[in-house]
C-alpha cells in the first residue's frame, strides 16, 4: 500500500512539469491553431535564464521563475509578431515547418551560447523533503507543483477575467467574427504566443531544478506537451492540468512495470495518446474543436 | 509578376533542358567506374563518396515523393512515415540476417509488409483530420521505432534490441554502382507512380478529398477506401527504399531507420519542391539535401563562414539551415516548381504577394 | 588551429632540415592523414569534445618531433575532423569523404557504438584500417571484420570491476540492484553484471531497464528502494548518472555502494550533484592515478600535465580523452612496426601490437577489441577522484560503506 501511495505522489508531482510543459503549448495550439515545434526550445532557455540568475546572482530559482516568464514573453511576443504572424493563414503544414526551422535556429543559438556542457540547479534544500513514515515528498518537486498550478491559475485569471484575454478567447471561437468587433489581431496573436512562451519559460525553470540541461534538452518536452494536451484536451487550461497530471502518473506507474516494462514509455504515452484521438479526440475534459 | 506566355515557356523550356541534363547524367557518370571504364582511361566521375552522396539523394527522392501522395496529393500532411521506413528496414533486414534469404528476395516483402500496416493503422488514423491526424501519425512512428527496438520474446530481443541488425555485406563487385542504380530505380518508379496516380481517376478522388472531403463523399468517392490506399501506396514506396537502405548500410537500428528528423526532411522537400505535383518533391529532395550535405560538409566543395571559428562553423551552420528553412516557408509556400514550370517567375513581387497571401 | 599546425610543421621542418643537413637525421616525408568525424553538435558534443581532446594531444606531441618516423623519414600527421551532427548515417558518409576526397591513410574512431558501427562498415568495405576509443560495444567486433580495432575494454567488463572490488570488502554486500537505459552500450554493460555478479557470490534482486534519455526515473530508484539491495547499480550516461542520484537522495534510497558505469568520472558530475556526488564510485577505462611503465609516449602524470597546460579550464583528463590518445598511440607504433603506410600491412601491425603505454596494455585479441587491459574502479572522495580498485593502481581506499543520507 505504502508502495502505491509513493508512487502516487512520485507521479503527481512530475506531473507538475509537465502542466507547466502543456499549458503553454496547448494555449498557442487552442487559440492560434499552430502546433509549437520550437515549444521545448523555448522551456529550455527559461531553464538556462534560471541557470543564470542561479549560479552568477545565487537568487533561489522558484525567485527566477517571474524572470522566465517576462523574457519568454518578450521573445516570444516578439516571434510571433514578427515571423510567426506570416503564415497564418497559410495551410497547417507551414506552421510545423516554420516552427521547426525555428527551433532549429533556437537551440543552436543556445549551443553557441552555453556550450553543451550539462548545468545544474541544486539548491540548499535540494534533497529533502516532508517525511511520512515510509513515504517521502520531496521538497522541491512539491515547490514545483505549486508554481505549477499557480502558473496554470495564473494563466486562466488572464484568459477569463481581463480584456486581453477576453479577446483571446474571441480569437478562438471565429477570427474573423473577432476581427470585424475590433480586435487588433496582430496584437492579440503576438500576446497568446508570448503568454505560450511565457509558460514555457517557467517550465524551463522548473525543469532545471530536476534534470541537468543542455542546448538540446527540451526536445522530448515538446513531445510530451503533445501528449499532455491531448490527453487533457484542447480548450481550457483546467484540461491541460488534468492532462499534465494524468501522465505524470501514467509515466510513473508505466515505469514501475517489472522488468523491462519501462522502455516502452513513449509506445505507451503515445499508443494512449493516439487511443484518445481515436475514440475521444476531445480528451480527458476538453471540448471538441 | 506573371510573365507573358512566351517567356514562361522559354523558363520552363531551360529548367527541362536542365533538369534533363542532370539526370542524364546523374545516371550515366556512375559508368565511368566500371572497370572497363577505367582500363580505356576514362576519367572518373564517381567516386565512392559521390556514390554514397547519390544513393542518399535518390533514397530522399522516393521518402518525399511517397510522403507527397498522401501529405501533398490527398492533403492528409502524415508526420510518422518514416516508420515505414523502419518497417522496411527491419523486414528486409530480419529475412536476410536471421531467416538467410538473399536479398532480392528479401527486398520486394519491405513494401509489402509497410503497406499491410499502413493499412492496418490507417483505418483508425485517417478518421482523423488536420492536426489530430499529423499528431497522431507523429506518434505512431515514434511508438513504432520504440516497439521494434525493444521488443523481448523469451528474454531475447526479437529485431535484434539495442545492438541492432548487422547484415552480411553483399560482396559483389561494383557495389556502390549497383545500390546507386537499385535506389535510383526505385526513385524513377516513384515519380512513375505518381505521374499516373495523377492522371487515374484514383487521383481525382484524392484530389477531391483533398480539397473538399464532405462533398467528394457526396459524389460518391469511397474516401475511406482511397485514404487508406494512398496512405498504404505510399507506405510500401517509403518501404522499399527502407528494405534497400538496410543492405546498402549493412547496420541498421532504431536510430537510423527510424529517425524522427525524416519525417520533417521529407515533408519540406516535398514543400520546397511543390506538394501535390508530379516533380516537385524531387526536386526538393536534391536541393535540401544537397543543401544538407553542403553544410554538413561532405560535399567535395569546402566553405568558410566569416567571423565563425572552425569549431562553432556545424552549429553556425545549422542555424543557417534553420533560417532558410523559415524564410522558405514564408516567402516559397508554393514551392521552387512554380518556377520550374515557368508558372511564374522569381521576383520580388512574387515575394511579396507571396507573404500577403499568407500573413494575418 | 590550422594555424598552430602549421607552425608546428614549419618548425619540424626547419628542425628536420637544419639536422638533416649535418648527418644521416631523419628527413621529412609526405604528410599523413589521419579521419575523424565526430560529434561535434547534436547530442554527442560533450563526448566528442573529449574525444578530439584526446586525439589533439597526441598529434601536438607526434608533431612536435617531426612526425611519426618510418625507414628514417618522418612524417608529420594532419587530423582531418568532420562534425556528423552526431548523427550516425552522417558519420558514414563523412568517413567515406575522409577516404575518398581527404585521402585519409587511416582512421580514427568516432563517439559512440552506433556511429563506430556504421563507421566500421565503410572501413571494411574500403580495407581502410580504423582506431577507435569510443565504441564499447561488443556486437561491432562480432561481425568479423578485419579492419576496425578498439583500443578501450568492451563494454561488458565496465562494472565486474566494482563486482571484483565489492568481493573483498567488509562487511561483504550480498544484493545488487541494475538499472539499465536501453540503449547497445548500457545493456551490454548490464547484461554481463547478471551473469557475473552471481558468480562471485552476489544475487542480483532487480534487473530493471529504463529508456535511453530519460529524465524521470523516480520510479526506477522508488522499485530500487524496494529492494533494498545493499549495492546499487546503473548502466546509462550522464544525465541518467545525475538524475539517479539525486533522486536516491530525495526518495531516501540508501545503499553501501552506488556505482554509476559513466557520469561520474566527468567533472560534469560533480559541477552538477556538488557534496552529493561524494562516495559514488564507476567503473573507468583509466584514470590518472593509475601505474603503467609506457614503452614510448609520456607517463601518467606527464599526460595530466600536458593536457592541464593544453586545456587548463577542464580539470583532469577524463578517460575518453586518455582513450583517444590511446588510440592513435596504437596506430603510430602500428605504422611504425610495419615500416610502411600501405594498409594492409598497417592492418596486420595493428593485429600484432602487443604494447603497453600510460592507458595500460594494448592488444587485440582476434575481433579486434583490446581485452588485456583492466578497467579500473574511481570512487569521488570529497569532491575528488580517487582510485580504489585494483590495488595495484589503487592510491585511496574505498570509503565503505556509503553512509546514509541523513547521516551525511
Amino acid at each position: 500500500m505504502g508502495e502505491f501511495v509513493q508512487l502516487v505522489i512520485l507521479g503527481l508531482l512530475a506531473g507538475g512539469v509537465y502542466v507547466a510543459v502543456g499549458v503553454g503549448f496547448g494555449l498557442v495550439w487552442g487559440v492560434l491553431n499552430i502546433v509549437n515545434l520550437a515549444h521545448g526550445a523555448l522551456v529550455i532557455i527559461g531553464g538556462y535564464i534560471t541557470w543564470q540568475l542561479f549560479t552568477a546572482l545565487h537568487i533561489d530559482p522558484f525567485l527566477t521563475l517571474p524572470v522566465d516568464a517576462v523574457a519568454l514573453f518578450v521573445l516570444g511576443y516578439a516571434l510571433q509578431r514578427g515571423v510567426i504572424n506570416r503564415i497564418i493563414r497559410a495551410p497547417l503544414l507551414f506552421t510545423f515547418l516554420l516552427t521547426f526551422g525555428l527551433n532549429l535556429v533556437l537551440v543552436n543559438l543556445l549551443l553557441l551560447t552555453f556550450g553543451s556542457d550539462f548545468r545544474s540547479v541544486t539548491p540548499s534544500y535540494a534533497g529533502k523533503g516532508l517525511e511520512f513514515g515510509s513515504i517521502v515528498i520531496p521538497y522541491v518537486p512539491l515547490i514545483s507543483l505549486g508554481a505549477a498550478i499557480l502558473l496554470s491559475a495564473g494563466l486562466a485569471f488572464l484568459l477569463n477575467r481581463t480584456r486581453i484575454g477576453l479577446a483571446i478567447n474571441a480569437i478562438a471561437a471565429d477570427r474573423d467574427a473577432a476581427q470585424l468587433v475590433g480586435i487588433d489581431l496582430r496584437h492579440a496573436y503576438a500576446v497568446t504566443y508570448g503568454l505560450g512562451a511565457a509558460c514555457a519559460g517557467v517550465a524551463g525553470g522548473l525543469i532545471a531544478l530536476i534534470q541537468a540541461i543542455t542546448p538540446t534538452a527540451g526536445e522530448p518536452y515538446t513531445l510530451q506537451a503533445f501528449v499532455v494536451v491531448i490527453l487533457g484536451g484542447l480548450g481550457r487550461v483546467s484540461a491541460t492540468v488534468v492532462g499534465g497530471l494524468a501522465f505524470g502518473l501514467v509515466e510513473a506507474f508505466g515505469q514501475s512495470l517489472p522488468g523491462s516494462g519501462s522502455v516502452f514509455a513513449n509506445a505507451i504515452a503515445f499508443g494512449l495518446m493516439v487511443l484518445v484521438l481515436v475514440t475521444r479526440p476531445q480528451g480527458l475534459m476538453g471540448r471538441l474543436r | 509578376m506573371i510573365g507573358t506566355a512566351t517567356s514562361n515557356r522559354r523558363w520552363r523550356r531551360a529548367f527541362l533542358i536542365a533538369g534533363a541534363i542532370l539526370a542524364a547524367y546523374a545516371l550515366l557518370a556512375p559508368l565511368t567506374s566500371l572497370e572497363a571504364a577505367q582500363s580505356a582511361n576514362v576519367p572518373l566521375l564517381a567516386d565512392k563518396l559521390w556514390f554514397r552522396i547519390a544513393t542518399i539523394i535518390a533514397m530522399f527522392i522516393v521518402l518525399a515523393t511517397a510522403w507527397n501522395i498522401i501529405g501533398g496529393i490527398t492533403g492528409y500532411a502524415a508526420f510518422g512515415n518514416v516508420a515505414f521506413f523502419g518497417i522496411g528496414a527491419y523486414t528486409t533486414g530480419m529475412l536476410i540476417a536471421k531467416a538467410k534469404w538473399p536479398f532480392l528476395l528479401a527486398l520486394p516483402l519491405a513494401p509489402i509488409v509497410a503497406a499491410a500496416f499502413a493499412a492496418l493503422v490507417g483505418l483508425p488514423l485517417l478518421r482523423l483530420r488536420g492536426h489530430y491526424f499529423a499528431v497522431a501519425s507523429l506518434g505512431v512512428g515514434v511508438a513504432v521505432g520504440e516497439l521494434v527496438q525493444n521488443i523481448d520474446y523469451g528474454g531475447q530481443p526479437v529485431f535484434g534490441g539495442a545492438s541492432g541488425l548487422f547484415l552480411p555485406i553483399l560482396r559483389i563487385d561494383n557495389r556502390g554502382l549497383f545500390f546507386f542504380y537499385l535506389m535510383s530505380a526505385a526513385a524513377v518508379f516513384s515519380i512513375a507512380v505518381t505521374w499516373w496516380v495523377l492522371r487515374s481517376q484514383f487521383g481525382y478522388g484524392l484530389i477531391a478529398i483533398r480539397e473538399n472531403e464532405e462533398a467528394a463523399s457526396v459524389l460518391g468517392v469511397n474516401t475511406t477506401a482511397y485514404k487508406v490506399a494512398a496512405f498504404a501506396l505510399a507506405a510500401a514506396l517509403t518501404g522499399l527504399a527502407g528494405g534497400i537502405f538496410s543492405q546498402w548500410n549493412v547496420f541498421i537500428n532504431q536510430d537510423n531507420v527510424f529517425p524522427i528528423e525524416y519525417n520533417v526532411q521529407m515533408i519540406l522537400m516535398a514543400l520546397l519542391g511543390g506538394t501535390g505535383t508530379v516533380f516537385g518533391p524531387a526536386a526538393g529532395a536534391v536541393l535540401l539535401q544537397l543543401l544538407i550535405q553542403f553544410l554538413g560538409g561532405t560535399l567535395p566543395i569546402s566553405f568558410d563562414i566569416p567571423f565563425v571559428s572552425a569549431d562553432a562553423r556545424p552549429i553556425v551552420a545549422q542555424v543557417i539551415l534553420g533560417l532558410l528553412l523559415v524564410g522558405v516557408v514564408i516567402f516559397v509556400p508554393r514551392g521552387v516548381i512554380d518556377f520550374f514550370g515557368g508558372r511564374t517567375r522569381l521576383s520580388m513581387s512574387y515575394l511579396r504577394r507571396s507573404l500577403r497571401e499568407t500573413s494575418l | 588551429m590550422a594555424v598552430r599546425k602549421l607552425a608546428l610543421l614549419a618548425v619540424a621542418a626547419v628542425a628536420a632540415f637544419a639536422c638533416g643537413t649535418t648527418s644521416a637525421g631523419p628527413t621529412t616525408g609526405s604528410t599523413i592523414t589521419l579521419g575523424a568525424p565526430l560529434g561535434l553538435t547534436g547530442s554527442l558534443t560533450k563526448e566528442s569534445q573529449l574525444t578530439q581532446q584526446g586525439y589533439d594531444l597526441w598529434s601536438d606531441w607526434i608533431n612536435a618531433r617531426g612526425g611519426i618516423l618510418i625507414n628514417n623519414v618522418k612524417h608529420p600527421v594532419v587530423i582531418k575532423y568532420y562534425d556528423d551532427t552526431s548523427n550516425a548515417n552522417q558519420s558514414a558518409v563523412l568517413m567515406q569523404k575522409l577516404i575518398t576526397e581527404d585521402k585519409a591513410n587511416f582512421l580514427l574512431g568516432p563517439y559512440g557504438s552506433a556511429a563506430t558501427a556504421t563507421d566500421a562498415v565503410v572501413a571494411e568495405t574500403n580495407q581502410i584500417p580504423m582506431v577507435e576509443a569510443n565504441g564499447a560495444a561488443q556486437s561491432i567486433f562480432n561481425q568479423g571484420y578485419k579492419y576496425t580495432f578498439g583500443v578501450l575494454s568492451p563494454a561488458n567488463k565496465y562494472l565486474q570491476g566494482v563486482i571484483d572490488m565489492a568481493a573483498n570488502l567488509t562487511p561483504k554486500p550480498t544484493t545488487v540492484a541494475m538499472l539499465s537505459a536501453d540503449d547497445n552500450f548500457s545493456l551490454e554493460v548490464a547484461n554481463a553484471i547478471n551473469t557475473y555478479a552471481p558468480t562471485k557470490g552476489f544475487n542480483v534482486v532487480l534487473f530493471k531497464k529504463y529508456k535511453n534519455g530519460a529524465t524521470n526515473l523516480t520510479a526506477e530508484v522508488q522499485a530500487a528502494k524496494g529492494a533494498n539491495a545493499d549495492i546499487v547499480l546503473n548502466s546509462g550516461h550522464l544525465q541518467e548518472a545525475i538524475a539517479i542520484n539525486k533522486a536516491a537522495k530525495e526518495q531516501k534510497l540508501n545503499a553501501k555502494i552506488f556505482a554509476y558505469s559513466v557520469g561520474p568520472s566527468t567533472p560534469d558530475f560533480i559541477a552538477a550533484l556538488g557534496a552529493d556526488a561524494n562516495y559514488v564510485y564507476d567503473g573507468s577505462q583509466w584514470t590518472p592515478q593509475v601505474k603503467y611503465t609506457p614503452a614510448f609516449y609520456l607517463t601518467e602524470s606527464q599526460y595530466v600535465a600536458a593536457y592541464k597546460t593544453k586545456y587548463p579550464t577542464f580539470g583532469d583528463p577524463d578517460y575518453h580523452v586518455a582513450e583517444s590518445t590511446a588510440a592513435c598511440l596504437a596506430l603510430q607504433r602500428a605504422i611504425e612496426n610495419a615500416g610502411s603506410l600501405d594498409a594492409t600491412k598497417v592492418r596486420d601491425a595493428l593485429a600484432a601490437l602487443d604494447v603497453t603505454v600510460f592507458f595500460g596494455q594494448i592488444k587485440f585479441d582476434s575481433r579486434g577489441i583490446n581485452i588485456y587491459k583492466p578497467m579500473v574502479v574511481e570512487q569521488i572522495q570529497n569532491g575528488v577522484h580517487h582510485t580504489v580498485f585494483p590495488d595495484s593502481v589503487a592510491d585511496a581506499k574505498p570509503m565503505y560503506p556509503t553512509p546514509n543520507w541523513d547521516q551525511r
